[in-house]
């Protein structure tokens, strides 16, 4: 006869479960355990051979120090909403690739002007005026710059050259110009430009500038643009001839993005403001185009040329629980070295003086336009200040819809203006 | 006759000592003790969060400072901001249009889905493709039919001869609306004709034979026998969209981001960029605070609505 199987009641398999994962826990290296420390990070996310080449160094260097490094990749576009849930939550990464200004305005990040001092004297200083963004009014830092990179003129060479213009223009009437002469129509339009609500349409803002005026004044904090109707007005006479003009293809006013470099690459336009992404993704996809495109910095307004940039930083989020670890994370990753192999596949122009000297920058000429840019570019908002309030206005894309109120709803210069300075004060009220 | 009274032995119950509670009692409290998981549950996910976004919309909070409470201000700041009230226009025309064009559009496709045609359940199956599609491929897909330079629509109306130059759908103020509302249709009807049809196989044959003898015509037998036959489901299916059409978002931030200038800005639209892209959590929760009303107030009109139709 068979004997019964002894029976094993819930309690009995708690017991034993407990006894099991107890032994477990206590026979693991203890010390093996605490030497272990834990790093979030979360890689900024947007062009792909750059991002594994960031993401293929985090590996190695957690491996070589003996660091638990959990890394997620964030899209650019959805890191703010990502590190506001993450904020609100309590549960912040380590470290971060994004959103370095903003974060450190609102007092998130963890203080690393030690950092920008020794990598200031061991690389033989930062590049250009831009990288003074990371410099607080108190002259402290609490992001570091691994890059820059900014809008450049994007320009078919083959197509100027059919029509007989020699690149680049030299200011913004010389690209009308030059829009005009070297379109194709309806096959090739001359600006391939959004006026739309996306932060592309930024543009508008820099050539306005360019014609003089500013939006704020010198604290940044009281809004000047009324001022600046007489410049503001010039501008609009140029924007209202380009689109007169027909050298935009239809439908800017809804482009997102990535329209730009779409229409770009499929042939379509003349003339684009972009970083190199769009290069990068021709040097892989399409070299003959590559070949016939030029890159250059901004043309020049009537006041000078405004040509800001933008920047890859690093910062650490100041509820880290291993603050050394991420500043040793921090400056291994500004190691020379190592940047010359990324900045190969990146996007990002020079940041430190011991970058200037890296092969790609000969070895790639459209990557030499971004050693221009980084010499010569202004920080963000330029000749304004980059706070709280000129980041909103820009985010809320203010120029491109006082643009869009002139061609899409037919207002009136005047009644458009109104708005865009009531929005402006409105805005920069808040932050006072 | 006489009566013999047997003895029976009776449990009788002891006295309730004092403390003790009823049986009556106990079974409340059971019920009460197995409720309150759901009713903690609900408190968590539905009255917490309610009640935190009505805070929020009377703070400063922004992304990473605690916010204090500022009352009004934030009302008053979006109530005098430029897309604000193009936002309840755009947010009302968007949900009352594209219901109506998903209500039609379901309704004919359930009655043609309803008659005994060839390859019926394969056409059943295949209705449901748009609806079962992630949103972000269906929008991506509608942004390029539309699009003026390479776009399927242009390409074809301009082949036929029917237009000379192509149309920027979604960047012209008369057509951008109209535009997102087509597409957020498209994908959606499938729900409305998926239900109605259930609703019509309740409905009994003998109905629609009684009235072919009658000699009722076929909108006299959808009339009188198929509307009000269905009107129960009319009411769940058209309460449970015009909630979610007017919290759509996915259409208009994948085809427009709310443009050109102000033409399709959405509410849902204006909570984001407030919220997400500017930063300024509390304005964005009193833009949500604000249309609050009009919600609650479409709901209603149309479960009055419905009612009154049912009674009728």
């Amino acid at each position: 006869m068979a004997r019964p199987a002894p029976r094993c009641t819930r309690r009995d398999f708690l017991a034993s479960a407990s006894v099991v994962a107890g032994a477990a826990l206590l026979s693991f290296p203890a010390p093996a355990r605490a030497q272990r420390p834990k790093l979030v990070y979360w890689c900024y996310q947007f062009l792909k051979a750059s991002d594994e080449a960031r993401a293929s160094f985090a590996q190695e260097w957690a491996k070589k120090n003996n660091v638990d490094l959990q890394m997620t990749m964030v899209p650019w576009k959805e890191f703010m909403p990502k590190i506001t849930a993450a904020i609100e939550a309590k549960a912040t990464p380590d470290i971060i690739e994004s959103g370095g200004v903003e974060l450190r305005a609102r007092g998130q990040l963890l203080d690393v002007t030690d950092l920008y001092k020794k990598a200031e004297k061991t690389y033989g200083g930062w590049v250009g005026p831009s990288s003074k963004i990371m410099v607080e009014p108190d002259g402290r830092v609490h992001t570091l710059l691994y890059g820059l990179q900014g809008f450049m003129l994007i320009a078919r060479d083959d197509l100027l050259a059919q029509a007989g213009l020699k690149p680049p223009p030299a200011t913004w009437a010389d690209l009308l110009v030059y829009a005009k002469k070297a379109q194709q129509l309806p096959r090739v339009f001359g600006l391939g430009q959004a006026i739309s609500n996306q932060t592309d349409s930024q543009v508008w803002e820099d050539i306005m500038k360019s014609y003089g005026v500013r939006l704020a004044d010198e604290t940044g904090k009281r809004v000047i643009l009324g001022d600046y109707k007489q410049q503001v007005w010039e501008f609009l006479d140029y924007f209202e001839a380009i689109w007169k003009a027909s050298v935009l293809p239809p439908g800017v006013v809804t482009w997102d993005n990535t329209m730009n470099n779409s229409t770009y690459q499929a042939g379509k336009v003349v003339f684009v403001f972009n970083p190199v992404t769009i290069s990068l993704w021709l040097e892989a996809n399409n070299p003959e185009l590559l070949a016939k495109t030029g890159h250059y910095i901004y043309p020049s307004g009537p006041k000078g040329r405004i040509q800001p940039l933008t920047y890859g930083s690093r910062s650490i989020m100041k509820y880290t629980k291993v603050p050394d670890v991420a500043k040793q994370f921090l400056w291994d990753s500004m190691e020379p070295g190592k940047m010359d192999r990324e900045m190969t596949v990146a996007q990002w122009g020079p940041v430190l003086n011991a970058y200037l000297g890296f092969d790609v920058w000969k070895k790639k000429p459209f990557m030499k336009s971004l050693i221009d840019m980084s010499l010569r570019g202004e920080p963000q908002g330029y000749p304004d200040v980059f706070n709280d309030a000129w980041r909103e206005q820009s985010t809320n894309c203010t120029a491109s819809r006082m643009l869009q109120r002139l061609v899409v709803d037919n207002w009136s210069r005047d009644k458009a203006f109104a708005e865009m300075l009531d929005v402006m004060n409105k805005v920069y009220a808040k932050y006072v | 006759m006489a009566i013999r009274h047997r003895s029976v032995a009776v449990a009788i119950p002891a006295p309730r000592a004092a403390g003790r509670l009823s049986a009556r009692t106990r079974e409340a409290l059971e019920g009460m003790g197995l409720l309150t998981p759901t009713v903690l549950i609900l408190i968590g996910l539905v009255l917490y969060p309610f009640f935190y976004a009505i805070w929020l919309a009377f703070s400063d909070k922004a992304v990473g400072s605690p916010g204090q409470f500022v009352g009004t201000r934030n009302f008053e700041y979006v109530l005098g901001w430029p897309q604000f009230s193009a936002a309840i226009v755009n947010t009302a025309v968007f949900t009352v249009s594209a219901v109506a064009l998903k209500f039609v559009l379901g309704m004919a496709v359930a009655l043609v889905l309803n008659q005994r045609i060839r390859g019926r359940n394969f056409f059943r199956a295949f209705l449901l493709l748009p609806w079962v599609m992630p949103a972000f491929v269906v929008y991506l897909v509608w942004r390029w039919l539309y699009d003026p330079l390479s776009g399927l629509i242009n390409y074809a109306l301009m082949d036929l001869g029917l237009i000379a130059s192509p149309i920027a759908f979604l960047s012209d103020r008369d057509t951008a609306m109209t535009s997102v509302i087509v597409a957020h249709a498209w994908r959606n009807f499938p729900f409305y004709a998926i239900s109605f049809l259930a609703g019509m196989q309740t409905i009994s044959q003998e109905l629609y034979d009684s009235a072919q003898v009658d000699g009722a015509s076929r909108v006299q037998q959808f009339r009188y026998i198929t509307l009000p036959g269905l009107y129960h489901i009319i009411g769940v299916v058209l309460l449970l969209t015009t909630i979610q059409t007017a919290n759509a978002f996915e259409p208009v931030y994948l085809l427009t981001g709310g443009g050109p200038s102000d033409a399709t800005m959405v509410y849902t639209m204006l909570v984001y960029v407030m919220g997400m892209v500017n930063l300024r959590l509390g304005e964005a929760a009193a833009v949500s605070t604000l249309f609050l009303p009009l919600l609650v107030g479409l709901v209603l009109a149309v479960t009055m609505l419905l009612q009154r139709k049912a009674r009728a």
